[in-house]
C-alpha cells in the first residue's frame, strides 16, 4: 500500500520539482500574486501546511496533557505528520521572500553588519516559533519512540507535552497575526488568532484520520472531533459574514457542509467515505486559504507554475511520509508494535486496558474514586520534572527583553511589549526543552545513548551552531564589493527596456513594488525601508553608481553580481528612471490640486 | 458598546454556561451548543454595538471565553485545571487579539489581561473549590468584564 501512495506521491512530485526550481529561479513573477495583498501561492501552502502541522503536537501532546487516551500508533502517527508538515511548511516563506539570500533578517539576534532583525514584523516571530516547534516536536517523537525501550523517559513525555500544549496554538497565532496585524481590510479580524487556530485544529484531524485511513483502521473519537471542529468553524465564517459580508463559499461548502454527511451511517462506516470527509475538509480549508491570502482573486490567475507548487507539497509529503513509514517498517525493531503495521487494534485494546487498570486500580486510581478527590496544588510529577527548567527558560526570556531594549540599534525604533511579547514563549520553550534535556540525560541513570544516537546529537548541535553563524554572518554584499568595486564597470549597452522590466518585476519589485513605489506593505512590515527611487535622487546618484549599487550591493540592498549582468543591471537604472518619471508626471497633476485648494 | 448592552453580554454568557457540560452529555451536544452560542453572540454583537468599532471583532469570542470560565464552576472532576485552562483562553484572546489592533492603533487592555494573568496564576494555588470560592470566582469574571 505504502509502495503505490509513494509512486502517486512522485508522479505528483516530479513536476512540481519543476516548479519549484523554475519559482526559486524567477522570484515572486512566477507564482500568482494578488495585487491589493501582494501575496501569493507560497503564503497560502504555507498557512495549509503549518496548519496540518498542528496535528500531532494536538492529538499526541495535549491528549496526553489532558489525560485523554489515544493509542501509541495513532499518536506516532500523527507526530510524524507534523514533522514531514514542518518539512514543507518551511519551504514556502522562503520562496515568498523572493530574495532567499535575505533570510537571515529574520533571525531576531544581531548580524555582523550591525542590524538587528525587525522585531516588529511578524515573520521575524514566525521564523522563531517555527523553528522552535520543529524542534520539540523533533524532540518529542524521539522521546514517545525511546520511551518503549528506555521506561524511565516515559515520565518526561508529559512534562513535555505541556510544554507543547501553549507551544502549537502560539505558533498558529502568530502566523495568523501575519495577517491581522497588515493594514488589508480583508483581514481586519482581532478574532484571527481563534479562527485560526480552529481552522489549524480542523484541517490537523482531517489529515490524521485521512492517514489512519490509509493504514488500515479508524479512530472514532478523532471522527467526532472533526464532525464538531465543522461546527465550531462554521460558527466563525458565520461571524466573518456578519462582520465584513462576504465570506468563502466553497470553503464552506467543502470544510462545512459535505463533512455532515457524516451523519448518514451508510457513508460513515464505509471506507471511502470517511476518506471523503477528510479529503473534502482538506480542500475546503486550502480553497479558504487561498481566499484569505488573495481575496481579490480576479486579479490573479492561478497558473501552472502555482498547480505545481501545489503538487510539488503534496506529493513531497507522501513521498516523504510513507518513504519514512516504510523504512520504520523494515528497519525499526518491532515496528509492529509502534504503529501496527496491518491492524492494531489489539494493541490499543491492550493499551486501553493497561490505561484503565492504572486509573482505577493504581494508588491514584482508588483516590480518584473517593468522594471529593482532588491533587494538592503544585503537587504533580509533572510539575516537579518541569519547574527548574521552566524557571530557567523564563529567565532566558526576561534577559532577551532586557538585551532587546538595551541595544543601541532600537534607538530610532518605535518598540513597545507588544512588539516583543510574541518572541517570548518560543524562547522559555527552547530553553526549558534544553534544560530538561541535560536533566534527563545526567539524572536518569538508566539512560544510555547509542554510539549512532551520540553522533546524531552532536551532528545536530553543529547544525543548529552552523545555522546561528550562517545567520550572523549576513549576507555577502560585503565580500562581492570588494571584488568588485575595484573593477571598472564599462557598461554603455543596456539591456531593452521590456527585458529590464522583466527582470525588475522578479528581482526587485518584491521591495521596490513593480511601480517603484515600494512594495510598501512588505518593507514597512518585514524589512529596512530602501531609499527612495525619485527623479532627483536617481540624477544626484548617476548611473555608474547605481549600477554598482545593483552589482555588489549596500547596506541591506543584495549583491547581484552572480544573477544579473552589467548590462542588465544598466537596463534596471534606465528602467528605474522611467518609472520615476512617470511617478513624478503623476505627482504633479496631484500637488497642482492641492495648490488649487 | 455601551456599557448596559456589555453588562447584558455578560449575563447572557452566564446564561449560556448553565448548558454546558452536564452531566452524562455527549460531546456533539457540548460541541453543538458552543458552535450555536457563539452564533448567538455574534448576532448579539452585530445588534448590540457598531459593528464598525474594532473592538468587536473578537467580542463574541471574548463572551465564549467568559462562558468557558463560567461554566467551569459546575464540572465534577479537574475542576482547577480546566478552571486555568479557561482563564489562559479568555486572556490568550485578550492578549492576541489586543495585539492585533495594536497595530491599527488601538491601545491593548493591559488591566483586564493583568487581573486575568494574575487570576489565573492564583487559580492554581486553589485546592478544594467550595461554593463560596465559586461565587468568588464567578464575581471575579463579572467584574473584570463590566469594570475592565
Amino acid at each position: 500500500m505504502f509502495r503505490y501512495l509513494m509512486i502517486l506521491g512522485l508522479t505528483l512530485f516530479l513536476p512540481g520539482l519543476y516548479a519549484l526550481g523554475y519559482s526559486v529561479y524567477q522570484g515572486p513573477s512566477a507564482w500568482m500574486v494578488d495585487s491589493q495583498t501582494f501575496w501569493g501561492t507560497p503564503i497560502s501552502l504555507f498557512v495549509f501546511w503549518i496548519g496540518l502541522a498542528h496535528a500531532g503536537t494536538l492529538l499526541s501532546a495535549i491528549f496526553l496533557a489532558l489525560d485523554i487516551k489515544l493509542d501509541r500508533r495513532t499518536a506516532l502517527i500523527a507526530e510524524l505528520s507534523t514533522l514531514v508538515s514542518l518539512v514543507f511548511a518551511g519551504i514556502f516563506p522562503l520562496m515568498h521572500l523572493g530574495v532567499i539570500d535575505n533570510f537571515y533578517m529574520v533571525a531576531p539576534f544581531l548580524d555582523a553588519r550591525g542590524n538587528f532583525a525587525n522585531v516588529r514584523s511578524p515573520l521575524v516571530w514566525d521564523f522563531c516559533c517555527i523553528a522552535v516547534y520543529a524542534l520539540l516536536s523533533l524532540l518529542f517523537f524521539g522521546v514517545h519512540l525511546k520511551s518503549r525501550e528506555i521506561p524511565a523517559l516515559d515520565k518526561y513525555r508529559k512534562p513535555l507535552a505541556w510544554l507543547l500544549f501553549p507551544l502549537v496554538l502560539w505558533v498558529h497565532t502568530i502566523v495568523s497575526l501575519d495577517f491581522a496585524a497588515t493594514f488589508v481590510p480583508q483581514w481586519r479580524g482581532a478574532f484571527f488568532p481563534v479562527y485560526f487556530i480552529a481552522g489549524a485544529i480542523l484541517s490537523g484531524l482531517a489529515l490524521v484520520n485521512l492517514l489512519i485511513c490509509a493504514e488500515g483502521y479508524r479512530v472514532r473519537l478523532l471522527e467526532r472531533l472533526q464532525l464538531i471542529c465543522t461546527w465550531i468553524l462554521c460558527a466563525i465564517w458565520i461571524w466573518d459574514l456578519i462582520l465584513k459580508g462576504y465570506f468563502c463559499t466553497s470553503a464552506f461548502i467543502f470544510a462545512g457542509v459535505l463533512p455532515q454527511l457524516r451523519m448518514v451511517s451508510v457513508i460513515r462506516e464505509h471506507r471511502l467515505g470517511r476518506i471523503f470527509f477528510s479529503v473534502s475538509i482538506l480542500v475546503g480549508l486550502f480553497l479558504e486559504r487561498y481566499y484569505l491570502v488573495s481575496p481579490t482573486a480576479a486579479s490573479a490567475t492561478f497558473g501552472r507554475i502555482d498547480l505545481g507548487l501545489v503538487a510539488f507539497s503534496v506529493g513531497g509529503f507522501m513521498l516523504l511520509f510513507f518513504g519514512i513509514r516504510r523504512y520504520l517498517n523494515r528497519n525499526m525493531e518491532g515496528a509492529g508494535s509502534y504503529f501496527g503495521e496491518v491492524d492494531g487494534t489489539d494493541l490499543a485494546e491492550a493499551e486501553q486496558e493497561e490505561f484503565e487498570k492504572e486509573n482505577f486500580t493504581g494508588v491514584r486510581g482508588i483516590q480518584k474514586l473517593r468522594k471529593g478527590f482532588y491533587m494538592q496544588p503544585w503537587s504533580s510529577e509533572e510539575y516537579r520534572i518541569l519547574r527548574f527548567p521552566l524557571l530557567v527558560g523564563f529567565a532566558a526570556a526576561v534577559l532577551f527583553s532586557v538585551w532587546v531594549w538595551s541595544q543601541s540599534v532600537f534607538a530610532n525604533v518605535d518598540l513597545s511589549i507588544a512588539n516583543v511579547i510574541p518572541l517570548l514563549y518560543p524562547i522559555v520553550a527552547v530553553v526549558t526543552a534544553f534544560t530538561l534535556c541535560v536533566r534527563a540525560y545526567f539524572v536518569e541513570k538508566s539512560f544510555d545513548m547509542t554510539r549512532r544516537e551520540k553522533t546524531l546529537c552532536v551532528v545536530l548541535l553543529v547544525l543548529a551552531a552552523a545555522c546561528l553563524g550562517t545567520f550572523f554572518a549576513g549576507g555577502s554584499s560585503e565580500k562581492s564589493a570588494k571584488v568588485l568595486d575595484s573593477q571598472p564597470i564599462g557598461v554603455d549597452t543596456p539591456v531593452s527596456q521590456n527585458h529590464a522590466r522583466l527582470v525588475w518585476n522578479a528581482r526587485c519589485a518584491t521591495c521596490h513594488g513593480t511601480d517603484g513605489r515600494f512594495n510598501e506593505k512588505f518593507v514597512r512590515e518585514f524589512y529596512p525601508v530602501p531609499q527612495k527611487l525619485d527623479l532627483q535622487r536617481l540624477d544626484s546618484l548617476g548611473a555608474d553608481s547605481l549600477v554598482k549599487v545593483i552589482l555588489n550591493g549596500r547596506n541591506n540592498m543584495n549583491a547581484y553580481a552572480g544573477r544579473l549582468t552589467p548590462e542588465e543591471a544598466l537596463g534596471l537604472v534606465n528602467y528605474m528612471r522611467t518609472l520615476a518619471e512617470m511617478l513624478s508626471e503623476n505627482a504633479a497633476p496631484e500637488s497642482v490640486k492641492e495648490g488649487e485648494k | 458598546m455601551t456599557p448596559l448592552a456589555n453588562s447584558l453580554s455578560c449575563l447572557i454568557a452566564l446564561g449560556c454556561a448553565s448548558f454546558l457540560w452536564r452531566k452524562g452529555s455527549s460531546p456533539y451536544r457540548n460541541g453543538a451548543f458552543l458552535a450555536g452560542f457563539l452564533v448567538l453572540f455574534g448576532v448579539f454583537c452585530y445588534f448590540g454595538g457598531d459593528i464598525n468599532d474594532p473592538t468587536l471583532e473578537h467580542y463574541p469570542f471574548r463572551m465564549l471565553a467568559l462562558c468557558l470560565c463560567l461554566s467551569t464552576t459546575s464540572l465534577p472532576l479537574y475542576r482547577r485545571r480546566y478552571l486555568v485552562l479557561a482563564q489562559s483562553l479568555w486572556c490568550w484572546i485578550e492578549l492576541f487579539g489586543g495585539i492585533a489592533l495594536y497595530y491599527r492603533g488601538i491601545d491593548i487592555a493591559w488591566t483586564r489581561i493583568a487581573a486575568l494573568l494574575c487570576m489565573t496564576l492564583c487559580s492554581t494555588f486553589l485546592s478544594k473549590i467550595s461554593k463560596e470560592m465559586e461565587f468568588c470566582l464567578m464575581v471575579f469574571w463579572l467584574a473584570v468584564w463590566v469594570f475592565f
